[in-house]
């Protein structure tokens, strides 16, 4: 079994393991989400689930490592995600003013 | 002062042809009339205060306006040279040019307000273009003038473009006249790899003084470009052909001017040819070949223009054969002497034209004597001046070249005044053709015009002036006939082109008689064939001979299927196995497989999110796993 290594956290660690394996699920839960949920809202809810799992990855490495460009990299992806979150809002707020949706599949006119 | 009087000359027809060609749709026929004419004659002013110059001091002028190209050793000054052969050719240019032109505002009174225009605007263009060819003092600018009366004859000669023979003949003349084109810029190349040289002077200055291959060469390739210009043989064929354009541009551009520029380039460049003597007896050669080939020819044609047009070519061949043998001074009096008397002719026969309603046929004149007494009298003082008929000017200038040829020592000069006198006796004999058929005798039965009417004045008096020069112009230069006599054109131009370099023969006198009663013999005795109510025409014992003169030696033939049909069959040829399957079938192919591949590719946008989402995540899966299979095994 290969150390995966301890992570700071407080006063205490924590087996990187644990953290990683959260983040993975978060993920996991995240993509199946978007791929099989219908409801616009909650795709995007899952979209930032995926990417604070992804955060979530990057800050555990970064302590384990000891570098900070993780940290700083995660701060980045949280104002991505602030955005994306702005936009994809916009985008649903514009559709729900031309008619009612309660499924993207609904949004195919664009198929070839 | 000169200098600026020599641009005006250059610019006034320029201005005009400008002028014209921007406001041809809106502007007034009477403007029209004063433009048109009006520029050419204030170039026949400039030109005379050249003239008064030059009579002062035979110094050559080279105005050098500015520097137009200078680039590391090459320069090329934006230069004029006005001396006394570029203003006796201006001369003739403005006035005979001015004539014609003045002419024409009778002439093509019946073309629309639009056409009038462009007619003058053509017609002041070409006076421009051969200025600039006659006044060039550098090679480039030569060539210049050289294509760009070309273009001026292309475009007068197709000026009925509604006329499918029209356009023919003018793109055949303009592919004709390139070949000359293409000669003299080859020439001007080889000039500059050979002295460093553009300018006249500069050229003239570093010649060698002995013959060489080079030399030759330049000399050949000049030659190419004269012979062209000029309707020579073997480049002769697009002459005839010409006559599709209205009788004025006939008049002007394709018997007064712009063909003889080939005589006067052999003039400007008879330093090269002085030494270079292979290429200057080619010169004489092919213009006296021409003359009897042409002069043969003219005496079957029915066309009146024809007719004129084949003795253009012939008489052409005179001038050729007089600066071919070194007789510069005599040429020069026969181009002018020819301007006069076919600028003439050729007025004259449009009188008549326009009185037949455009009829051409000869044959379907006849007895126009009594009806248009004035143009008849006109056309006869043409007839007997082309016929070398004394005291008209025709037969002063031909018998001059004649003599010349005559009494230059050596048997090539001799025998090429046999075929020039063969040549003046077939002359005398379509002159007289020509006369009796149209203008004697009875009224044909299918004349379209039961009572012609005379010209208007402005189209009399041009024809009445040219009449009287011919008649007199004779007087300018009489040592055919008195070998001690004046000699004001020779005179006036031997600064430039030097003088005959060998004394007159005694035989002189004798011959210029013979030649003038076996003249006079011919055109009367054409009269016994042609001057009856029924034409007995010679040619009907000979078939063989009048149908080869009818098909024009088959050169039209010859040229056909050499370079016409191989080019066509090449093309077709080209069309079908490159054309087709591989130009025109490669973006064709490209773009049906285009349309077929995104007809595919198009299913795989479904247009549902959930699909995308599927490809993309099954993408990275699928990226991930092959990362980590390939970590795995290296």
């Amino acid at each position: 079994m290969p150390d995966y290594g301890q992570i700071q956290v407080g006063a205490g660690t924590l087996d990187a393991r644990l953290v990683l394996g959260l983040a993975f699920i978060l993920f996991l839960l995240g993509a199946v989400g978007v791929l099989i949920r219908r409801n616009p809202i909650v795709i995007l809810v899952c979209i930032e689930l995926m990417l604070n799992a992804a955060n979530l990855t990057l800050i555990t490495f970064a302590a384990q490592l000891h570098n900070l460009e993780g940290q700083l990299f995660a701060l980045m992806v949280m104002t991505v995600a602030a955005a994306e979150a702005v936009v994809g809002l916009a985008i649903l707020v514009d559709i729900f003013r031309v008619r009612d949706l309660d499924d993207v599949d609904e949004l195919s006119e664009l198929k070839g | 002062m000169l200098q600026a009087v020599a641009l005006a000359l250059l610019l006034l027809p320029a201005g005009g042809a400008l002028v014209l060609a921007v406001t041809a749709l809106s502007i007034p026929r009477a403007a029209v009339r004063l433009i048109g004419p009006g520029v050419v004659w204030l170039g026949f002013v400039a030109t005379l205060i050249l003239f008064a110059d030059s009579l002062q001091n035979s110094t050559p002028h080279d105005f050098t306006y500015w520097t137009w190209i200078k680039s590391g050793s090459f320069t090329l000054p934006a230069s004029l040279l006005v001396d006394r052969l570029s203003v006796f050719m201006c001369l003739v240019v403005t006035g005979v040019g001015g004539l014609i032109v003045t002419y024409a505002v009778g002439y093509m009174d019946h073309e629309g307000d639009a056409s009038y225009a462009r007619f003058f605007c053509y017609m002041d263009l070409f006076i421009f273009s051969m200025l600039l060819l006659v006044l060039a003092g550098n090679f480039v600018f030569l060539i210049m003038g050289w294509a760009m009366v070309g273009l001026s004859s292309y475009l007068l000669i197709g000026f009925y473009y509604w006329r499918y023979s029209a356009v023919i003949a003018a793109r055949k003349a303009f592919v004709m006249n390139v070949i000359g084109d293409v000669g003299l810029i080859l020439a001007t190349f080889a000039i500059f790899a050979q002295y460093g040289q553009t300018t006249f002077a500069g050229v003239f200055a570093a010649l060698p003084k002995s013959d060489g291959f080079w030399l030759e060469v330049i000399g050949f390739l000049l030659l190419v470009g004269a012979i062209a210009k000029s309707a020579q043989i073997p480049l002769h064929t697009w002459l005839p052909d010409a006559m599709e354009g209205p009788t004025p541009v006939s008049a002007l551009i394709h018997a007064a001017t712009m063909v003889t520029a080939g005589v006067y380039l052999i003039g400007r460049m008879h330093p090269i040819f002085d030494v270079a003597v292979w290429s200057h007896g080619a010169a004489a050669l092919i213009g006296t070949v021409t003359a009897l080939v042409a002069a043969t020819i003219a005496i079957v044609q029915t066309d009146i223009k024809r007719v004129l047009a084949y003795s253009t070519m012939s008489q052409i061949g005179y001038m050729f054969l007089a600066v071919g043998i070194g007789a510069y001074g005599p040429g020069f009096f026969h181009l002018l002497s020819h301007a006069f008397f076919k600028a003439l002719l050729f007025l004259g026969a449009g009188n008549v034209i326009h009185a037949m309603n455009d009829d051409q046929d000869m044959r379907r004149y006849g007895g126009l004597w009594g009806q248009m007494r004035t143009s008849s009298i006109c056309f006869l003082a043409g007839s007997l001046s082309l016929a070398g008929i004394i005291p008209f000017v025709g037969f002063f200038s031909k018998d001059l070249v004649l003599g010349d040829t005559f009494s230059k020592p050596g048997a090539f000069p001799q025998a090429l005044w046999v075929v020039g006198l063969v040549t003046a006796v077939l002359t005398a004999f379509y002159t007289g053709r020509m006369w009796w058929m149209a203008f004697w005798g009875s009224p044909s039965k299918e004349r379209p015009v039961e009572h012609p009417h005379e010209a208007p004045p402005v189209m009399l008096v041009p024809v009445v002036i040219l009449a009287v020069l011919t008649t007199v112009g004779g007087l300018l230069q009489v040592n055919a006939l008195v070998p001690d006599g004046w000699a004001l054109v020779s005179r006036f131009l031997s600064p430039v082109v030097g003088v005959v370099g060998w004394p007159p023969s005694p035989y002189d006198l004798p011959v210029t008689l013979g030649t003038l009663a076996l003249a006079v013999l011919l055109f009367l005795a054409a009269y016994n064939f042609y001057g009856r109510p029924v034409w007995r025409p010679w040619s009907a014992a000979v078939p063989w001979l009048q149908r080869l003169l009818e098909r024009k030696y088959y050169f039209d033939d010859l040229y056909d299927a050499l370079f016409v049909r191989t080019m066509d069959g090449a093309a077709s040829g080209g069309d079908k196995l490159l054309e087709e399957p591989v130009i025109e079938g490669l973006p064709t192919d490209v773009g049906i497989a285009a349309r077929a591949g995104a007809g595919e590719l198009s299913l795989t946008q479904s247009g549902y999110f959930r699909t995308y989402m599927l490809v993309f995540v099954g993408g990275a899966v699928t990226a991930l796993v092959l990362i980590l299979l390939v970590r795995a095994t290296s």
